[in-house]
């Protein structure tokens, strides 16, 4: 039996959140006690005192969060400045929670560490990870790189970890803790059955620039030109703007995947992207619209629905990009109300994140999207 | 309990005041990132429009630069089939000089000798020493030299008339209504005599009731022309062979298949067989101008068109499409 109850709180008031939102947990597993369970919270709530409250109503509970950039779940909808909290019960099902803390200084070796030492306490066999990671201190995908490491062939979600475009501090949440530069993740082993679906909407507009010089995740040149050039050119800013990423086709191919700039050196015009590109790619500006955003949120839910083994599942996971909800603006709500509208009688959460993580389906392996929406769906086997 | 009511009353109230100022300041922070947001896009999409609008005139110029290419092309390929033109004019007026060179420089000659011999004739007489010995050799130089003179002026003739068909237009005969088959074995039966000499058999097969509007002259020609061929080049001295020409009706054209089972035409002679004067049986008397003429008869005189397919030792084929009513 797995069980799965979601609480959710507007109440800008940290105490009053948690509370409101504890009680709406406790009346939706009638009494029964949760192993694990996951929180997603604004930026500027008492992140301690939550954590606090939490830990008073269920002691041994295995829990991990973060901070947004908007908040959702089947309670209040889409929201932001508030606090949502999902909790998992089953008998069947073992769910651990590792962190790996300061993982700037070797975000790999870390990550690796503290999944590795997790999944020893399993007893039985690991079906998924769900990570959430920091986003401004380091590369998120060595962070990815490390986790899959320490895990094998384990299928990874998450996201990292925001601050509502503040871009200064984002935090993760380890028990009682409250962490800046590290990585939580929630293990799942056992009788649980999941699928996941991605889907992003953005789509390659103007000309077909090549990526002439590169190092990894920081772009130096762009058509023989300073990188940032380029977002001159197109946005007539001084810097890049991460709600139009770049779609890199890597030599030979004409499929893309989306690149944001994470940060960029105006001395010598380079910009940092979420991600490595490979060397002589092509890569072009990209655009998306309210439409195309939507479309591809209800594109991603249903793959995860087509694909989902179980009898029925129970609940829903969703990581969107906060790129997402700046191009849906004041319409942020009709992303989750265009799933719901499929599926009424659903009970989910997530968050809009800095980076998404879900694996490429070509390949099985973790990957750190842009822009993207991932549903991951999770129930009994 | 009145005021335990109005106590959550009050909380619930307070919960949502502290609700609307968050979403207040919220909603001024998203406005002016939403202003930003909207502000690249426009920047973006205006730079995209512009670099529409450089490509559309890049295009423009590109198309602009094929047309006159096109243009450009199209004058040079007519200077070239005029230049052409004026080539296969000059061929022609050699191949005419040389061909009629012979038989007239001959009769020159023989003119000149047949003068010398009259005025030594003319001398004798004047000096009273003629012979009758002298007058017979004169007889019969004069016999002999006028019979070759007229040989040669009569080949000069003909080839003249060759070369005056190779007009086609100048062809004789009126347009008119006729069935092709009976038509084809009409023009066997005029040329049986020539046929004689040889070992071949003609045939004529298919659609007897074929009909079609066109210049019978022109067509029979033709026809005579690919018979003379055949018989002068398909066939090793005694050698039997067999001619067919048949004759259907595809829809608005009549195809006729002129077929031989003769030697073939060597494949590095077969892409010259219909350029004027050019023949592999000049000692026989070929002057090159046969298939020519049948050429520029099919294909101006009768509108239609001419293949040729062979294979060695196996015979060849000529497929003539002509239409079944032609354009005066």
């Amino acid at each position: 039996m797995f069980k799965v109850g979601v609480g959710h709180s507007n109440d800008p008031n940290s105490l009053e959140a948690i509370n409101e939102t504890l009680e709406q947990c406790i009346r939706a597993l009638d009494g029964l006690v949760p192993q694990a369970g996951i929180l997603f919270t604004a930026i500027d709530f008492d992140h301690a005192l939550i954590l606090q409250r939490i830990h008073e109503t269920f002691p041994n509970i295995e829990l991990i969060g973060g901070t947004t950039d908007g908040e959702v779940s089947s309670v209040l909808e889409f929201q932001q400045d508030s606090l949502t909290l999902m909790l998992f019960c089953s008998d069947e099902v073992e769910i651990l929670a590792s962190v790996g803390k300061n993982i700037s200084q070797n975000p790999v070796e870390i990550s690796r560490q503290s999944i590795a030492a997790t999944k020893q306490q399993l007893t039985l066999p690991i079906k998924f990870c769900i990570a959430l990671t920091e986003s401004l201190t380091t590369s998120t995908v060595s962070v990815l790189k490390g986790i899959e490491l320490g895990l094998g062939n384990i299928p990874i979600f998450g996201g990292a970890t925001a601050d509502q475009w503040q871009y200064q501090q984002t935090y993760q949440f380890y028990k009682t803790e409250v962490l800046s530069d590290a990585v939580v993740t929630l293990l799942f082993a056992g009788n649980i059955a999941f699928s996941y679906g991605i889907a992003s909407g953005w789509r390659p507009i103007g000309k077909r620039s090549s990526i002439t010089k590169v190092d990894k995740n920081i772009i130096y040149e762009i058509d023989h030109k300073p990188a940032l050039d380029f977002y001159h050119y197109y946005l007539n800013i001084n810097e890049p703007d991460a709600v139009y990423p770049l779609a890199v086709f890597p030599p030979n191919e004409t499929t893309f995947f989306l690149r944001g700039a994470i940060a960029y050196d105006k001395s010598i015009g380079s910009i940092t992207m979420s991600g490595d590109i490979p060397p002589n790619s092509i890569v072009q500006i990209t655009d998306t619209s309210i439409e195309d955003v939507i479309e591809a949120s209800k594109t991603s839910f249903l793959k995860a629905k087509i694909s989902y083994e179980g009898a029925s599942p129970q609940a829903a996971i969703f990581f969107s990009c906060a790129w997402r909800r700046m191009i849906l603006g004041t319409k942020a709500n009709e992303e989750y109300k265009a799933i719901a509208s499929l599926f009424p009688i659903f009970t989910s959460c997530g968050f809009y994140t800095y980076g998404e993580i879900a694996p490429l389906s070509a390949n099985g392996k973790p990957f750190f999207h842009n822009t993207t929406f991932v549903t991951l769906l999770i129930g009994n086997q | 309990m009145e005021d335990e009511n109005y106590i959550s009353k009050i909380k619930q109230l307070e919960k949502e005041n502290r609700i609307l100022q968050k979403k207040l300041e919220r909603s001024e922070c998203d406005r002016a990132k939403l202003e930003d947001t909207n502000r690249n896009k426009e920047s973006l999409l205006k730079q995209v429009i512009c670099g529409l609008q450089e490509y559309q005139a890049i295009l423009e110029k590109k198309s602009d630069d094929l047309e006159t290419t096109l243009k450009d092309l199209s004058l040079m390929q007519n200077q070239l089939v005029e230049v052409k033109k004026m080539a296969a004019l000059g061929g022609l007026v050699a191949g005419v000089a040389h061909e009629i060179n012979t038989p007239v420089g001959t009769s020159i000659t023989l003119a000149s000798t047949l003068a010398d011999e009259t005025r030594s004739l003319l001398s004798l007489v004047a000096s009273g020493n003629l012979k009758k010995s002298s007058l017979s050799h004169y007889l019969e130089i004069a016999s002999e030299v006028s019979s070759l003179i007229l040989s040669n002026l009569k080949r000069a003739g003909e080839l003249v008339h060759s070369f005056k068909q190779v007009a086609v237009d100048q062809s004789s005969s009126e347009k008119r209504d006729f069935r092709v088959k009976e038509y084809i074995e009409e023009v066997i039966l005029s040329i049986s005599p020539q046929l004689k000499y040889s070992l071949c058999k003609v045939f004529v097969t298919g659609n007897q009731s074929t009909h079609i509007y066109s210049y019978p002259g022109a067509l029979a020609q033709v026809i005579t022309n690919l018979v003379n061929n055949s018989i002068t080049h398909a066939y090793l001295p005694n050698k039997a062979g067999d001619i067919n020409i048949d004759i259907q009706q595809n829809r608005a054209q009549v195809i006729i298949q002129y077929s031989d089972d003769g030697i073939g035409i060597d494949q590095q002679i077969f892409d010259r067989i219909f350029e004027p004067f050019f023949t592999t049986a000049r000692e026989k008397g070929g002057t090159g101008l046969g298939l020519h003429i049948t050429y520029n008869l099919v294909t101006q005189k009768l509108q239609g068109s001419i293949k040729c397919e062979s294979k060695t030792n196996k015979g060849t084929v000529f497929i003539l499409a002509l239409p079944i009513s032609i354009n005066s």
